[in-house]
C-alpha cells in the first residue's frame, strides 16, 4: 500500500520519475487506489475553497521585510528582493504544483500549437486550453511571475531555474502578473533565435492581474545547443520587441523581466 | 498536503488551519537557509516540527492532546543533538532537520531509513545516529 506521504509527493509530482510512472499506472489499474487519489484531490479543491491562498499571500505582503522603507541601502534592499522572490516562488510553485497536476489528472486535452517563425512547435496532450481551475486565486502582493513546465508521460514537472533540457522536451509556459498591465512571453535558444510564445505580432498585449495563465499550446525544444530561456516582460505601457536588439529592450528601466533559463545537454 | 499533515497530527481543524499558515509564513521568512530543492519534503517536515511543538506546548501548559503515547512523547522529548549544533555548523550548513522531525517520519510515518534520510537530506548512517540518540531518551523507540 501506498503510504500517506508518498501519495502526498504523488499528488505534488515531487517523486522521481520511475516511482511517478509506477504510481500512474497504479492509478490507472487498481480502482481502489484511484478512489483514494480522486478523494485526495477532492479534499484539495475544498482546502482551497475553505482556506483560499489570498489570505495568506496578503499576511506575507505585511511580514517584516516586504518595504525596505526607502533608508537600507542597495544591495541589503536587493538581497531582501530576491529572497522574497525566492521564498513567493516556492510557496507559489508547491500550491501550482498541487493544483495543476491535479488538473492535469482530470482534463489532459490536445490543444492546437500556433507557431512562431522558424521554430518547431506541435501538438501535445498537455494542457488544457480552459483557464486553471485556481484561476480566482490572486496574489496580490507578489511579483509576475512566469512558470516552465516539462511533459512527463501522462503528468508535467515544473523546470526549476538552470534546470536540464533536452531536444524534444515538450515545454508548457504558465505566467502570472500582480497587476493589470503589459506584457509577452518569448524565449531565446543557444543559436541566437528568438520565439515569441505570447504577443501580438511583435507588440505587448494587455495581461489581467492575478491568475496564473496557462498558455493554451506546448513548446516542443528543438536542436538549438547550450541553454534556452524563457521571459516574461511587464511594463504598465505597450511595448514591442526587436528581436535583433533585445539587449535594448532588457534594459530599458520601464520594463520588467522575470526569466528561467534551462541548460540543454545532449541524450534522453 | 499541508493542511492534511497537520491535520493528522493534531486533530483538530482549526488549529490544522493555523498551523498550514505558519508552515508557509515559516518557509517564506527563512527561504534563505532552507533546501528548496525538495518543496514538498520541506514542507512535510516543517509541519511536522510546527505541529510537534504545539502539541509540546499545550502539554506542558496542561492541556488535552489528542495525540498518541508515541507521538506525545517523541513531542516532549529533549532535542539536544539539534539544539546544540554550533553557531558555525549552522551558519556553514543548511538548516537541519530537528531529531523529533526525523522520529516521527520513521516510527510514525512509517518510513524507512533510507527513505527517512531521503527526506531530511542526511546519510543513512546520520539518521541512524540521530534516531538512537533520541532512543536513549524516548520509551518504546528502537531504530529499524
Amino acid at each position: 500500500m501506498i503510504p500517506d506521504w508518498k501519495l502526498e509527493k504523488y499528488l505534488t509530482g515531487d517523486l522521481p520519475a520511475e516511482e511517478m510512472r509506477e504510481i500512474r499506472d497504479m492509478e490507472a489499474t487498481d480502482e481502489i487506489f484511484a478512489g483514494r487519489v480522486k478523494m485526495l484531490r477532492e479534499d484539495n479543491a475544498a482546502i482551497l475553497k475553505k482556506l483560499p491562498f489570498e489570505k495568506l499571500s496578503e499576511k506575507m505582503a505585511t511580514m517584516p521585510g516586504r518595504s525596505n522603507g526607502g533608508t537600507g541601502n542597495t544591495v541589503r534592499v536587493n538581497f531582501k528582493l530576491v529572497k522574497l522572490a525566492a521564498a513567493a516562488a516556492l510557496v507559489l510553485a508547491v500550491v501550482s504544483v498541487a493544483l495543476f497536476s491535479q488538473r492535469e489528472m482530470v482534463q489532459g486535452g490536445t490543444v492546437l500549437a500556433s507557431s512562431a517563425e522558424g521554430t518547431q512547435v506541435m501538438d501535445v496532450a498537455m494542457v488544457s486550453n480552459v483557464e486553471n481551475s485556481a484561476g480566482d486565486t490572486r496574489i496580490k502582493g507578489l511579483g509576475a511571475r512566469i512558470e516552465v513546465w516539462k511533459k512527463t508521460a501522462d503528468s508535467a514537472v515544473q523546470m526549476s531555474n538552470l534546470d536540464e533540457a533536452r531536444e524534444g522536451d515538450e515545454i508548457q509556459l504558465r505566467y502570472s502578473v500582480p497587476e493589470k498591465c503589459f506584457g509577452m512571453l518569448f524565449s531565446l535558444d543557444g543559436n541566437g533565435t528568438v520565439t515569441i510564445h505570447m504577443a501580438d505580432d511583435n507588440r505587448a498585449i494587455e495581461l489581467a492581474p492575478g491568475k496564473m495563465t496557462t498558455l493554451p499550446f506546448a513548446y516542443k525544444l528543438d536542436n538549438a545547443p547550450k541553454f534556452e530561456k524563457f521571459f516574461l516582460l511587464t511594463s504598465r505601457n505597450t511595448f514591442s520587441i526587436d528581436t535583433g536588439n533585445l539587449d535594448a529592450l532588457l534594459k530599458n528601466k520601464d520594463i520588467h523581466a522575470e526569466s528561467v533559463n534551462l541548460r540543454k545537454v545532449e541524450g534522453k | 498536503m499541508v493542511y492534511r499533515r497537520c491535520m493528522a497530527l493534531l486533530k483538530d481543524e482549526a488549529e490544522a488551519a493555523d498551523l498550514m499558515q505558519n508552515v508557509f509564513l515559516r518557509v517564506f521568512e527563512r527561504a534563505q537557509s532552507l533546501d528548496l530543492s525538495q518543496p514538498s519534503s520541506l514542507l512535510w517536515n516543517t509541519a511536522t516540527r510546527l505541529c510537534l511543538n504545539r502539541i509540546r506546548d499545550k502539554k506542558r501548559r496542561g492541556l488535552d492532546v489528542d495525540s498518541s503515547e508515541l507521538l506525545l512523547n517523541i513531542a516532549c522529548a529533549e532535542d539536544e543533538g539539534y539544539e546544540a549544533q554550533g553557531i558555525l555548523a549552522k551558519i556553514f550548513s543548511q538548516e537541519q532537520e530537528s531529531t523529533r522531525t526525523i522520529a516521527v517520519l520513521h516510527y510514525v510515518d512509517g518510513m524507512t531509513l533510507e527513505e527517512t534520510a531521503e527526506m531530511v537530506g542526511l546519510s543513512v548512517s546520520g539518521v541512524r545516529k540521530r534516531l538512537r540518540t533520541l532512543q536513549a531518551r524516548v520509551k518504546n523507540l528502537e531504530v529499524k
